[in-house]
């Protein structure tokens, strides 16, 4: 399987958001502003590389039996590693995000790419699949962060572009993010006819 | 001579979606003339923006977009959406914030779902609650009734809000002393108090209702198990604490009450179809409504618990089925 | 290679692999990031404290916290060379408690504030952290704390519009952190 291939897969073919529909809990939970939805991608992303290699390389060591427990403890590790980092070295973002962060451990996206992906093909493969899968997240939720920064707030990326007293406070809330993402999946895909 | 087949049903009754929808409208004439002579211009004004705003949306998404043949606004329910979104907001609304609570009521509450008949929703209270969730400033300070303007008029706490801070203040005496800034349970009978266009008069709506029963355009069992439920539940509330929670004739007059019992929980679309059915719908909007609006943190629960049931209908239509004829139970 | 079959010894053997690995990585990257991590928590409090005593660089010199009945935290004063900042909480504010940090000059009139813990009402009551700051229309900065009140209960801060239970929970709030502070310092002046 060549590499672009992979990458196309993740990114459009089988999209998380937008088609697999996993990890739903942090796409609606940490997208009320373009940033905080690109930053919980870009750390979502650096836990499914980490972990689709880590699970490649050792997919031939761990029993069948114990494969899910030995796969969960992998991301775990790795989410709180990743949470320990963030907490000393990016604080700013480690509040805003907050008690997302240890729910990756939960996100259906990483467990469900290791068992479909990670645990039948090789680590360069598995690598390319955690890219182009952690893209994917990534700028879905940056969509949507940003449809609901813009219609909540006026703002986009934080730039105004019109006065805060029209934004409509629903769309920063839960009930927006659901609203925005039902319509967000329907365009993309009457769009890109997937 | 030649037998005429055809399917069943072979006898109809003369009911049609126009004659329902245009009934309802006639039963919302005396709460209209009521905002009118209660807000005069304002009401006048959000009444119109509003239903204009709510046809035209539904005439240019179902033209451009659905590219559909049929035409919906004849029907009668974007008429009725907007009359009813319309008597959700305050007198002193400004316009773009109607037309915005009119296009999400109309493109968000109904045509996504596929229009008249298979919104999961109320469209009227999608738009009403969208509204109070998005512009909670301007969506609870209400004009207090007797002003005609429509920009400039003072604004005031109405019951609920009065009801409200009531239950979050800690001392008893301070608390019965504020009960005690409540209107008399005649003046907000009639509609002299603060509040959304349509809900202040409760004596014009249950006019309206009356109508709409001997019409046989709804059941009793809607109202009466809503209304009964929210009194017998602040009843006992009030007899448990009567320094904190309000006689229950208040908390029945007050707010959105009856706009919701009769005229927003009883739409066909989004409340289940049997006599039982509707019972368990209704009670069960009663004590959602009482414990959001003594509990929660927005002063009404009306609009809310009719959604969250609204949401329960599917449901309840599976469980509660009138038994088939012939059908033996097991 | 081939595939480890499932039996006992050998799935026994890869968890507890796996687990003393995973513990070891957690382990040595704790080591490195405690520090860090304590760094940036004495930060946020360092700024929030500069922030509501209007100062750069204030040292806490002593940390009093007092608790109440229920053995809860009710507020904490932090003494620092530039002035005195107390946390302080109300319980019935609309969402529950509202939890302020306040910072008082010498006289006890209001150096600035900020809000550590709020659950109140997006777009209504939560947007007490602007009001009453010294640009927000019902600034409370610079005034005398101890009995301030809202303009609808014959005091002259303006309430937030149409959120009059959050105003008066905060303003109580700030009530009780003036209360705090002036005992305190009250206790800190030896008796002549």
């Amino acid at each position: 399987m060549n590499y672009f291939k992979i990458l196309y897969n993740g990114l459009v073919k089988e999209n998380p958001t937008f088609v697999l529909l996993l990890g739903m809990c942090p796409t609606l939970g940490t997208t009320s502003s373009a940033v905080n939805g690109m930053s919980m991608g870009l750390a979502t992303m650096a836990v499914l590389i980490a972990s689709n290699l880590i699970i490649s390389l050792i997919k031939n060591l761990v029993p069948d039996m114990v494969r899910i427990p030995s796969y969960i403890v992998v991301i775990a590790s790795l989410v709180t590693l990743l949470q320990m980092f963030m907490q000393a070295y990016t604080p700013e973002v480690y509040k805003a995000l907050g008690l997302f962060i240890p729910l990756i451990v939960v996100n259906c996206v990483i467990l469900g790419r290791a068992e479909a992906f990670a645990a039948k093909h090789g680590p360069g493969e598995s690598i390319f699949d955690g890219i182009g899968i952690g893209l994917g997240f990534t700028i879905a939720l940056t969509m949507l962060g940003a449809i609901r920064e813009l219609l909540g707030t006026g703002r986009i990326f934080g730039a105004e572009l019109y006065s805060e007293t029209y934004g409509m406070l629903v769309f920063v809330l839960a009930p927006g993010a659901f609203i925005a993402l039902g319509y967000l999946i329907a365009i993309v895909k009457k769009t890109m006819k997937i | 001579m030649k037998p005429i087949i055809s399917l069943s049903p072979h006898v109809h009754g003369g009911d049609t979606v126009q004659r329902n929808m245009y009934g309802v409208c006639i039963a919302l004439l005396p709460a209209l003339l009521a905002s009118i002579y209660f807000f005069g211009l304002g009401s006048a004004v959000v009444m119109l923006t509003s239903v204009a705003a709510c046809v035209f949306f539904e005439w240019s998404i179902t033209k451009f977009i659905l590219r559909s043949q049929r035409l919906t606004i004849c029907d009668g329910s974007a008429i009725l959406t907007g009359l009813l979104l319309g008597f959700n907001l305050p007198s002193n609304l400004p316009l773009w914030i109607i037309i915005i609570g009119a296009f999400v009521a109309i493109a968000i509450g109904k045509l996504t779902f596929g229009g008249l008949g298979t919104n999961p929703f109320n469209p009227a209270l999608v738009g009403r609650v969208f509204l109070l969730i998005s512009f909670p400033v301007q969506m609870t300070s209400w004009p207090v009734s007797g002003q005609y303007g429509y920009v400039d008029v003072e604004t005031a706490a109405t019951p609920l809000s009065i009801m409200k801070e009531a239950i979050k203040t800690a001392d008893p005496t301070a608390a019965m002393n504020k009960l005690s800034e409540l209107p008399s349970a005649l003046d907000m009978l009639i509609g002299q108090t603060g509040g959304s266009l349509g809900e202040v008069s409760a004596l014009m709506l249950l006019l309206g209702c009356c109508y709409m029963l001997c019409r046989k355009i709804i059941t009793w069992h809607i109202p009466v198990s809503i209304i009964g439920t929210v009194f017998i539940l602040s009843g006992i509330m009030y007899l448990c604490d009567p320094y904190h929670y309000a006689n229950p004739i208040y908390v029945v007059l007050s707010g959105g009450l009856m706009l919701g019992a009769c005229f927003m929980a009883t739409d066909y679309v989004t409340s289940p179809m049997t006599g039982k059915g509707q019972i368990i719908y209704g009670v069960s909007i009663g004590v959602l409504t009482v414990l959001i609006r003594n509990f929660g943190s927005y002063p009404e629960g009306m609009s809310f618990a009719i959604l969250i049931m609204n949401g329960f209908t599917p449901l309840i239509n599976t469980y509660v089925k009138p038994k088939r004829f012939g059908e033996v139970k097991k | 290679m081939k595939k480890l079959q499932s039996t006992l010894p050998n799935m026994l053997l890869v968890l507890t692999l796996i687990a003393v690995v995973a513990a070891v990585a957690l382990a040595y990257v704790n080591s490195i990031t405690k520090d860090p991590i304590k760094e940036n928590e004495r930060i946020a409090l360092a700024e929030g404290i500069d922030a509501v005593l209007n100062v750069k660089g204030a040292v806490v010199e002593q940390t009093d916290t007092i608790k109440d009945e229920k053995g809860k935290v009710a507020s904490i004063i932090y003494h620092t060379d530039n002035g005195v900042a107390v946390q302080a909480v109300d319980h019935k504010a609309f969402g529950g408690d509202l939890v302020v940090l306040v910072g008082f000059a010498d006289d006890g009139s209001i150096k600035g504030y900020t809000i550590l813990e709020t659950h109140e009402t997006p777009g209504l009551g939560e947007k007490a952290g602007k009001w009453f700051q010294a640009d927000g229309k019902g600034s409370i900065i610079g005034k005398q704390a101890g009995s301030l009140t809202v303009s609808k209960d014959g005091g002259d801060v303006d309430a937030i519009t149409a959120s009059t239970i959050t105003s008066r929970a905060f303003l109580r709030a700030v009530n009780a952190a003036y209360q705090t502070y002036s005992e305190q310092t009250m206790e800190a002046i030896p008796c002549e």
